[in-house]
């Protein structure tokens, strides 16, 4: 316990007070940008993982992003809403969409699951291009940074446009809200929610039998996973202050699950290990110019012939295969 | 005979053309132990699936404790009381042994999903509960050294007392097991057979079984239910059955020829 | 009508010859390959360059492209996906390396061919016209027929070639191939082998109409999801099925929907939605695959 206390606190110091000096530091400001993204990026992760938890491999959250940053962009373009209420609303609505899509696929197991959550990124891109209201290939753009938040008067989150510094108030948002993503998560994993989702995961039949309402299990599950899909996208949006059809697309779902994948499936906190090291190393190898796509993929493919089962499976306990 | 706990009522299955229950009906008293034997592919296990509610009957019903079970879901037959063991490999394979009887007594809670995320008071009330009854049961079944291997290093002798373990942590009335002898030797067998008795003597449980084993069968059961081509034909006590002409014909015309005494 | 079915024939035949060969690695090691379009690109590059730049006849490009594909699809067996397979705890992991994969192809398809759309001259000239009631450039359909004997003589290979009963036995139940003496490992490759040559060959025979360019790979990988879900995944005829099946909604939708703009494909996604709720295994497949 006292252990796991210093472990928290050791990550919060670190994200939240060393990354920033080790920035002001070096002058690496642009690693704001970068690191802002990793934890929103992991944030969508989390999701991806939770639907893993319940034994489903999900390629679809590029979906749910796109259709978070939709809904806040149009919120606070179209109905003047204020940022910080669309945030939760657009976690809110991809949840809702996601019960409705859920319910049928969710039946599906397997690859097949796998190859219609794929297929799902490519409707909501297609979408996005044939509504009016999200105004088709142009996309919606000029969307003001993110106002004031405050409660009975007290402010809490100040005007972005206003900071000196909003890259730095972004990265401290996006971790704020990677940090809480991952109490959730983690919450959810040790509590008897998350002792059901193994047990969904384990055998689905032996699950019904004891009493365990397996339909509604998978979509809670599901849900929740789509909840982090939209607030992580909605932030995406805030920071670019634009969306498009193509702001999330087949291969940002297929890379929420490799970062789920490379993290390793057995830990909560594989997924933000996996979004750290594949995006900031993608962001490192950036200096290798034509040759980042195949340096990036090749270590990748070397890693998976070391580690098959994920960077976190180093520390596995053993368990006889069968 | 007092009311039964369980009513089969003329339950008929048909997948396609092929008819795997026809019109079978039978009553099930409470604290009973009653196997349903007959040849392989007779529909034993079709008709154990409609009781727990993992395939509908085609027409009929299952009653239990006068009211209608067949058509809902596994999880409410379960809810109410009525629960299935299945053949060995049904565990939560990573798991430890614990883990898994602790799970599955999630029936029991009293607590919402929601009290467990926020660890509210009732959610640690049960979570203890849950915890103590897991060992009470652990203790039950003999599985103390185990306690804490994972589900996917036991030997198949070991894998079916905790799948009877899983079924007993949602605390049920009735329990169907799933030829619960198979491939175990005469000792084995004869400390199964005890301990199945025990489910209903200190435990208080009715006990349904579907079974190969005929000497088990006949030691253990009160009643017997015989089915052949997914008909009954016949129903009686160990002795009755054993004298029973279309018994002995189904089991003559079958492979395993001999219904041992 | 008859100009909507005869477009969808002729992009059906094309369809299916990918999803085949995805079929085929699916069924035969439960592989979902999502480098599968990357092969494809990959295929038409290598037929653009023999045809192109060396100015060879065209049959020696598809050859070319048939060759150099088998080849690759067999190392990316051998040396990849096998020991994975082995070692890993999960299924899943193969998806992780496939994924891998399609971006090493992406990345070598730019260092090898570049960025820029590339085509091949017309093979024949000259169009077929059938009393304004089907009009089709004959390149169009010799390329149709082509693709069409080719999933034709992959039926047979499949059906009567002793090879192809072996990769049809271990699809059907790998561990009884293996009692039954089948050399899975080999016949693992084989199929692997094959499974890229189709997606390296349609390459070769699109080139010499749409042309070919490195963002074709996702998006092609995505249509081939899509008909192995219709027919049903690892299923020969259901892959045959799915592709013909998508070819023609295509087909009608874009002549029957295009007052509505771009919607074809949201409106098959959405018909796919459905059916997959009534039928989740698809037209042919078998249950939970």
């Amino acid at each position: 316990m006292a252990l796991r206390l210093i472990g928290i606190g050791a990550f919060l110091l670190g994200v939240f007070v060393l990354v920033p000096v080790f920035i002001a530091v070096t002058g690496r400001w642009d690693f704001y940008y970068t690191l802002t993204s990793v934890a929103l990026l992991s944030v969508g992760a989390a999701g991806v993982w939770l639907t893993f938890y319940i034994g489903r491999i999900n390629i679809g959250q590029g979906a749910y992003a796109l259709v978070g940053g939709y809904v806040s962009a149009i919120l606070v373009m179209k109905a003047g809403f204020s940022f910080w209420v669309t945030l939760p609303l657009a976690g809110v609505a991809c949840a809702l969409i996601s019960v409705v899509i859920g319910l049928p696929i969710l039946r599906l197991r397997g690859v097949y699951f796998a190859m219609v959550t794929l297929v799902l990124t490519e409707v909501a891109r297609l979408t996005a291009l044939a509504l009016p209201v999200t105004n088709g290939a142009k996309g919606i753009t000029s969307i003001p940074l993110p106002g004031e938040l405050s409660i009975l008067g007290l402010t809490i989150i100040p005007d972005f446009a206003g900071l000196a510094n909003p890259k730095l108030a972004f990265y401290l948002m996006g971790a704020a809200l990677m940090a809480l993503t991952y109490l959730v998560l983690w919450r959810i994993v040790n509590s008897r929610l998350g002792h059901l989702c193994r047990s969904l995961q384990q055998n689905e039949e032996l699950a019904a039998s004891i009493g365990v309402n397996t339909a509604m299990l998978r979509v809670l599950a599901y849900s929740i996973s789509s909840f982090f899909g939209g607030i992580a996208g909605a932030m995406f949006v805030a920071i670019s202050q634009s969306i498009y059809p193509s702001s999330f697309v087949v291969t940002d779902s297929v890379n929420f699950m490799l970062y789920c994948f490379l993290g390793g499936l057995g830990y909560v906190f594989g997924p933000m290990l996996g979004t750290l090291l594949l995006y900031f190393g993608w962001d490192l190898l950036s200096v290798a110019k034509q040759y980042q796509l195949l340096i990036y993929s090749g270590s990748m493919i070397a890693l998976m012939l070391v580690l098959p089962n994920g960077l976190l499976s180093l520390f596995d306990k053993k368990e006889s295969r069968q | 005979m007092t009311a039964p706990i369980l009513q089969i009522k003329g339950v008929t299955k048909r997948f396609g053309g092929l008819t795997a229950n026809s019109e079978i009906s039978f009553d099930v008293a409470p604290r009973e132990i009653l196997s349903v034997i007959g040849p392989n592919g007779a529909g034993k296990s079709t008709l154990f699936k409609q009781i727990a509610g993992f395939i509908n009957p085609t027409s009929g019903e299952v009653l239990f404790k006068g009211s209608r079970i067949s058509g809902l879901p596994p999880h409410k037959v379960a809810r109410l009381g009525v629960v299935r063991t299945f053949q060995e490999t049904t565990i939560f394979r990573s798991m430890t042994v614990r883990e898994n009887v602790v799970v599955a007594h999630h029936l029991r809670s009293k607590a919402s999903l929601l009290g467990f995320f926020f660890g509210s008071g009732q959610a640690r009330t049960d979570e203890a509960e849950f915890a103590r009854s897991a060992d009470d049961i652990i203790d039950f079944l003999g599985l103390q050294s185990i306690r804490n291997e994972m589900a996917s290093n036991l030997p198949q002798g070991h894998l079916r007392a905790l799948g009877m373990a899983i079924g007993l942590a949602t605390h049920p009335e009735v329990i169907l097991l799933d030829e619960p002898f198979a491939g175990m030797n005469h000792d084995e067998t004869m400390r199964m057979v005890a301990l199945v008795r025990r489910l209903r003597d200190e435990r208080g449980l009715t006990v349904l079984l579907v079974e190969h084993d005929m000497p088990a069968v006949m030691k253990i059961s009160d009643r017997i239910v015989c089915i052949n081509f997914g008909e009954k034909i016949a129903e009686g006590t160990p002795s009755e059955i054993q004298a029973n002409p279309r018994v002995i014909e189904a089991y003559l015309g079958s492979e395993d020829a001999a219904i041992g005494m | 009508m008859e100009q909507i079915l005869a477009n969808g024939l002729y992009l059906g035949a094309q369809y299916a010859l990918i999803a085949l060969g995805l079929t085929l690695i699916f069924s035969l090691m439960n592989v979902l390959n999502f480098a599968h379009g990357q092969m494809y690109v990959f295929g038409g590059f290598v037929t653009y360059t023999v045809v192109a730049q060396f100015g060879l006849p065209f049959i020696v490009g598809l050859v070319a492209s048939a060759a150099v594909l088998a080849v690759l699809g067999g190392l990316i067996e051998k040396f990849l996906f096998r020991p994975v397979i082995r070692r890993s705890k999960r299924e899943e992991s193969t998806m992780l390396l496939a994924a891998g994969i399609a971006f090493f192809l992406d990345a070598v398809i730019l260092l090898l061919f570049g960025e820029k759309q590339r085509g091949v001259p017309k093979i024949v000239n000259g169009v077929f016209n059938w009393d304004m009631r089907i009009i089709m450039p004959y390149d169009r359909i010799l390329i149709g027929i082509l693709a069409i004997t080719l999933i034709v003589s992959f039926i047979l290979f499949m059906q009567y070639s002793r090879t192809g009963r072996a990769m049809r036995a271990l699809a059907q139940d790998r561990m009884a191939a293996q009692l039954m003496g089948v050399d899975v490992d080999r016949y693992s490759m084989i199929g692997f082998a094959l499974g890229a040559m189709l997606a390296g060959l349609v390459g070769g025979l699109l080139v010499t109409i749409t042309g070919i360019n490195l963002g074709m790979g996702g998006p092609t990988s995505v249509k081939a999801f899509l008909m192995i879900m219709i027919g049903g995944a690892g299923v020969i005829s259901g892959a045959i099925a799915g592709g013909f099946i998508l070819g023609m909604m295509e087909s009608v939708g874009l002549t029957l929907l295009a007052a509505y703009g771009d919607i074809t494909y949201l409106v098959i996604f959405a018909t796919l939605m459905v059916f997959l709720a009534i039928r989740p295994q698809g037209l042919m497949g078998k249950p939970w695959g």
